[in-house]
């Protein structure tokens, strides 16, 4: 049976646009000989596939140091093998520890002191947290390289509705991991720049002239300039953590062959290299001979050795392609899209592994009610509208007037009195 | 009207101020007979002479002024750090039921700085978010009692504090951290927050000390709830909360602690404790304090597995808390 390893697509120059897809992919290739079956196919999130995974959890097997768990969920990279699915990277290699006899071969995961072993857990974590917050930053977070960089990757790497709302799906996550490393406030900025440059009326709102702004060092630098110390100073402990980890050896666990660890470091280095218009990352990796930066070439040189069987996703047919769309559109609207995706995707589940008593019946029952006022008000509103085309101004002539109205508004005060008609005038008697 | 202000001043000048309302009024009497009709109007503000006899008895009790509360700044002279705790722990200067709080309680103790605990909640903090120091007040600076929030508690320790700290630990501690603040907090955040088997415990801490109404604490609780399970799915970048897997994680980061404290003493060999100690004592009180009335015991299970873990928590609860008494 082979295996089937689902990734983001290749983007930005790279195999694929997502630090632990190209984590996996390095691991996989060194894992795997050229020989074994495997397929790599680019895919797109599981979720946009509209694949009703409910998150299950199924334990394989019960060891002595580890229960080896497998989550089906909606993340990338998912391995597919056995009709069975494992989702994120560490979990994909700890299956693969225990269901490919090349993994334990070739990878010195399972030879780790315990010393070595908590490193690994640690700085396993420390990468998918500071380093995917690195990441957020400066792909996603930053507005000048998401518009011209990652935004086009997706673009690229997506059918055509879903490119309305998967990036933007993904962005909001990044965006709040930036603010997790308190700089969250290189997107607002952006937004806030937007909203100023539209509003360019030349008075104010009590009909002054506005009067030019006076352009500071502050307002004239771009968002990403004027976070640049701040985010200088957090790549550079980023890195400087790396190499003190690995000091002069050639893996960062300091062993003779590459662990789990050092595909996963290969992954985040990998697309902190790429060359956004402001490239702090990448140039704090290349500054002074950093060993991170030799680190990064040499596991690049290693992992090109063959090209991996690459399968192109089948085309999707356009009704699942809606219905992925209108899953995305439901769960960007305000206020209701939050306890959409909870209640598609699963919310808490118990400890036992069943569903936890959900709100589910309670939520429906409000949003039906909420959906139905909505819908009413809607066409109370839209009865309200005059139909397309109608004028939207009338004019009626005026009333022809008589009596005492001739006089304007005193004539109408007087028009209580009662009216004599005009005697005929002598001069038109004669 | 005007020449009655002036006589006011005079009198007021004198001193004589209890005469000032009979003499207003026997003034206004005689205008009114003098000048009939003109000045009549002023007639209409004057307090008729009945009424103000019966203004004059009032108050008929005055009661001595309330005492303040006891939670509020009293002596201005120690620094003062706010946290989540109830106000009979916090007369006893016992730990706060927070691990952010409890953190740097534990640090600032370690640090030797003196100061007292008191109970506040999020909404009083400058940040919003607990804790917060008051700094003691100093008549010549203005400046003095500016609040000091909790991420310069650190500077605020190393410059007040008598006892002597850890020198720099190496950039390891960085990466251990991120075990504390995500693998073993989430597991946290799931056991208290999330998990039906605790709603008492979570009710007690922070629920039942702010209101008593039901419709808010059901608000407050679903508020509570809603941020705990936002806030983990945040952090392990997935669509749901499975908590397998969560205390699996827990598990796995307790041990790697466990592992890398080995049979020092103290974290990364140090011979003195310091912030990274007080942060995995924050957890690892907690889970383990056998006051608080934990309905599931899932997290104190898993944390009894590591010995280790648990003499270090000993270790600085004596050295905080009991050898102080």
């Amino acid at each position: 049976m082979s295996f089937e390893l689902h990734v983001w697509g290749p983007a930005l120059g790279r195999d694929s646009i997502d630090a632990e897809c190209l984590a996996a992919i390095a691991a996989f290739r060194r894992i795997f000989p050229p020989s074994i079956g495997l397929w790599l196919q680019a895919t797109i999130p599981l979720s946009a596939q509209i694949v009703s995974f409910k998150g299950s959890l199924l334990i394989v097997s019960a060891f002595p140091r580890l229960i080896i768990i497998i989550i089906i969920t909606d993340t990338l990279p998912a391995l597919f093998h056995s009709g069975s699915w494992t989702s994120g990277y560490t979990n994909i290699i700890s299956y693969l520890e225990w269901n490919a006899t090349s993994c334990a071969e070739r990878l010195s995961d399972n030879d780790l002191t315990p010393q070595q072993d908590a490193d690994l857990l640690a700085y396993s974590s420390y990468l998918s947290t500071r380093g995917s917050g690195l990441i957020a930053l400066s792909l996603y977070a930053s507005p000048n390289a998401w518009v011209e960089l990652t935004r086009p990757a997706y673009s690229a790497l997506l059918p055509f509705p879903l490119t309305w709302t998967i990036p933007t799906t993904i962005r909001a996550a990044a965006i709040e991991k930036a603010e997790s490393l308190g700089m969250g406030y290189i997107a607002a900025e952006a937004e806030a720049d937007e909203a100023a440059a539209q509003g360019t009326a030349e008075t104010t709102s009590t009909g002054f002239l506005r009067l030019r702004e006076q352009l500071g060092p502050r307002k004239s630098m771009q968002p990403e300039q004027a976070a640049a110390i701040r985010f200088q100073q957090l790549a550079d402990d980023f890195f400087t953590t790396l190499d003190e980890l690995r000091g002069t050896e050639k893996y960062l666990l300091r062993t003779s062959t590459p662990s789990s660890l050092d595909f996963l470091a290969y992954g985040y280095l990998e697309l902190m290299q790429v060359q956004t218009p402001f490239p702090i990352l990448a140039r704090s990796l290349v500054a002074n001979g950093r060993p991170c930066a030799q680190f990064l070439q040499a596991m690049r040189a290693q992992s090109q050795d063959y090209v991996l069987p690459w399968k192109e996703p089948a085309p999707r047919r356009l009704p699942r392609t809606m219905l992925a769309f209108a899953d995305g559109a439901i769960e960007s609207i305000a206020g209701a899209g939050e306890s959409w995706r909870r209640w598609r995707r699963g919310g808490i589940e118990k400890e036992e592994g069943r569903q936890a008593q959900s709100l589910t019946p309670a939520l429906v029952s409000v949003g039906s009610v909420v959906v139905g006022l909505a819908a009413a008000g809607a066409a109370l509103i839209l009865r309200g509208i005059p139909s397309f085309g109608a004028a939207t101004h009338r004019f009626e002539a005026p009333k022809e007037e008589k009596g005492l109205h001739r006089f304007g508004e005193i004539g109408a005060m007087l028009d209580v009195l009662p009216i004599f008609d005009q005697p005929p005038t002598p001069s038109s008697s004669i | 009207m005007a020449r009655l202000g002036v006589v006011d001043e005079k009198q007021v000048g004198t001193g004589n101020c209890y005469s000032i309302p009979s003499f207003t009024m026997s003034h206004t009497t005689e205008a009114t007979r003098a000048r009939p009709r003109s000045q009549e109007s002023s007639g209409w503000f004057t307090i008729p002479a009945p009424l103000a006899q019966l203004f004059k008895k009032f108050p008929l009790l005055t009661y001595p002024p309330n005492e303040l509360p006891c939670r509020s700044p009293g002596l201005r002279d120690t620094p003062t750090l706010y946290v989540f705790i109830s106000d009979e722990d916090a007369l006893k200067d016992l730990p706060s039921f927070n691990p952010s709080c409890l953190k740097w309680q534990t640090f600032l103790k370690l640090a030797g700085v003196d100061f007292r605990v008191r109970p506040s909640n999020n909404h009083a903090s400058p940040t919003g978010a607990l804790p917060f120091l008051l700094p003691p007040y100093t008549p010549s600076d203005s400046k003095s009692q500016r609040p000091v929030p909790s991420n310069k508690l650190e500077q605020y320790a190393l410059n007040n504090g008598k006892a002597e700290l850890p020198k720099s630990l190496g950039t390891k501690l960085d990466a251990y951290e991120s075990l504390l603040d995500h693998g073993i907090r989430n597991a946290w955040l799931y056991t208290l927050y999330l998990s039906p088997a605790n709603l008492g415990l979570l009710t007690q801490l922070y629920i039942a000390p702010t209101t008593s109404s039901p419709p808010v604490r059901a608000t407050i609780l679903y508020q509570l709830r809603h941020a705990a399970e936002s806030e983990i799915l945040k952090s392990t970048s997935r669509d749901a909360i499975i908590p397998t897997y969560l205390y699996h994680e827990a598990r796995e980061a307790f041990r790697a602690l466990n592992t890398v404290l080995a049979d020092e003493e103290w974290f990364f060999g140090s011979r003195t404790p310091g912030l990274f100690d007080a942060t995995v004592f924050s957890y690892t009180h907690l889970i383990l304090h056998d006051e608080l009335p934990w309905g599931n015991r899932r997290m104190n299970d898993i944390l009894s597995e590591f010995p280790r873990l648990v003499n270090h928590r000993n270790r600085i609860f004596q050295r905080c808390w009991l050898a102080s008494t």
